[in-house]
């Protein structure tokens, strides 16, 4: 649902939010192309984008009805920065091929879920690049980086309804409600999955090895 | 529980819009796209909805594959449409226990509904009448930076891989008695399947790129087909274009 489609949104939110995702994506692969080659990154990037794509098909039943993930949040743990041109990608792809969401929307649909993704990202690295936590404590921060990430992404595009118009507000704020259960849902599956990677495969979480941020 | 995409299952027909060039159909059609969600004329973007399903006409594309398409958008429509005539302001039509049903309201529903289902019929002439490989070396062509062009190919062609993948892993854990439920443990659980895909994903991943590196893969495209902008191509690409500029001029005139 995070997926706002066409028709709804203003020019000028449109508008700012391809602006916006063109600028971060060119900053973040400029970023990361000064520090290592990315052509080497590129099949990296593509698995998780493509993982992420078929994982966020996943439905868990909730009540009477289903939610089905986003994992912005995993995204940005486990991709760092360039968890915002990934999110284009699969944002791109779901457009095209499945007609979730729109065309036009492609630009706020990545800014939307992209922004938190980010910052899941952050919350997730500062923490535990610097402090080496146990298996136990990362798990737990990863859980909190995949819940704020859900929450962000529903408030975000929560919030690009509520600018383009007043008529939007009742809309916008079932939207959030909708979200809530999915907010503890993923920060369970998003803390298991990086307790697991962690103990399987570290190097897939970039730790251990030289990292985009540090 | 994965619906094979399979976007570009019909691009071995024959149409008009199948001849077309695909660089050129990239950018004209996104561009009315743009141009018909940006209407803000009830009217006009019903003459945008026809003009949708002439050309989805004119691409021979089957009616139950482009239908299976619709189908997702409308459920995210229908909220707006029953909503909208409640939420705007607006001369009333009817009125239930303080909740009024705006003229205004019914109009901004249409309307969503209008632009949103141009938007996404549009889509299928665009992508479906073109093999994505020749869509991808389109886009290179036109510019688009590698590192994008590549990903989605990736991307693109990894998301069937997974999508059996967890298939055959989802029907292994549930024949050993696994439900999925809203528990603790049944999340947990799901969540270390989830990263085991994520493990063997990642290192198929590795041995797909070294084998292609080996072969010789430099990240450009390589397909037989060659782009040659006819005369056809460019009637087509004006008509297209100028639909989208012509509705924007009589848009501008009304108000």
């Amino acid at each position: 649902m995070v997926h706002i489609s066409d028709g709804i949104l203003s020019t000028p939110i449109l508008s700012a939010g391809w602006a916006i995702s063109i600028v971060v994506m060119a900053a973040t692969i400029w970023w990361c192309e000064k520090r290592r080659d990315l052509s080497e990154e590129i099949p990296r990037l593509s698995v998780m984008t493509a993982a992420f794509f078929i994982a966020s098909l996943v439905h868990i039943p909730v009540g009477p009805t289903s939610v089905h993930f986003i994992l912005n949040g995993l995204m940005g743990v486990v991709l760092g920065v360039l968890a915002y041109p990934a999110i284009f990608i699969g944002v791109l792809l779901q457009a095209f091929l499945f007609q979730h969401g729109g065309v036009t929307t492609i630009g706020v649909n990545t800014l939307n879920m992209g922004i938190p993704a980010l910052i899941a990202g952050a919350i997730f690295r500062i923490p535990v690049g610097r402090l080496r936590l146990c298996e136990v404590s990362t798990g737990i921060v990863a859980a909190l980086a995949g819940g704020v990430g859900v929450l962000l992404a529903a408030l975000f595009a929560s919030l690009t309804l509520i600018v383009t118009g007043r008529q939007f507000f009742e809309i916008a704020g079932a939207l959030v409600v909708a979200h809530t259960p999915i907010i503890i849902i993923e920060a369970i599956v998003t803390g298991s999955i990086i307790s697991f990677l962690i103990k399987v495969k570290p190097e897939l979480i970039g730790l251990g090895r030289s990292q985009c941020e540090t | 529980m994965l619906d094979h995409p399979w976007i570009d299952r019909f691009a071995s027909l024959d149409s008009p819009i199948h001849r077309f060039d695909p660089r050129a159909k990239a950018i004209t059609f996104l561009f009315l796209i743009f141009s018909i969600v940006l209407l803000s004329a009830v009217k006009l973007a019903l003459v945008g909805l026809l003009t949708s399903i002439f050309f989805l006409a004119l691409s021979r594309l089957p009616l139950r594959f482009a239908l299976r398409h619709i189908k997702w958008v409308s459920l995210f429509i229908i909220p707006f449409f029953i909503v909208m005539p409640f939420t705007v302001e607006g001369s009333e039509i009817y009125g239930v226990h303080g909740l009024k049903v705006t003229y205004e309201g019914v109009e901004y529903g249409a309307l969503i509904a209008l632009r949103a289902l141009s938007a996404v019929i549009l889509v299928l002439p665009m992508i479906a009448t073109t093999r994505f490989e020749e869509m991808m070396k389109a886009l290179e062509r036109l510019r688009v930076p590698s590192i994008m062009v590549q990903m989605l190919i990736f991307t693109y062609h990894y998301i069937f891989v997974f999508g059996e993948e967890w298939e055959r892993m989802w029907r292994a854990i549930e024949s050993r008695g696994f439900r999925l439920r809203t528990t603790l443990y049944a999340l947990r659980t799901l969540g270390r399947a989830m990263g085991m895909l994520f493990v063997k994903s990642y290192e198929r991943s590795e041995r797909v790129y070294y084998a292609m590196r080996s072969r010789g893969y430099t990240g450009r495209q390589r397909t037989l087909a060659e782009f040659n902008l006819k005369r056809s191509d460019l009637v087509l690409s004006t008509l297209i274009i100028s639909i989208g500029v012509i509705l924007h001029i009589i848009q501008m005139e009304v108000m």
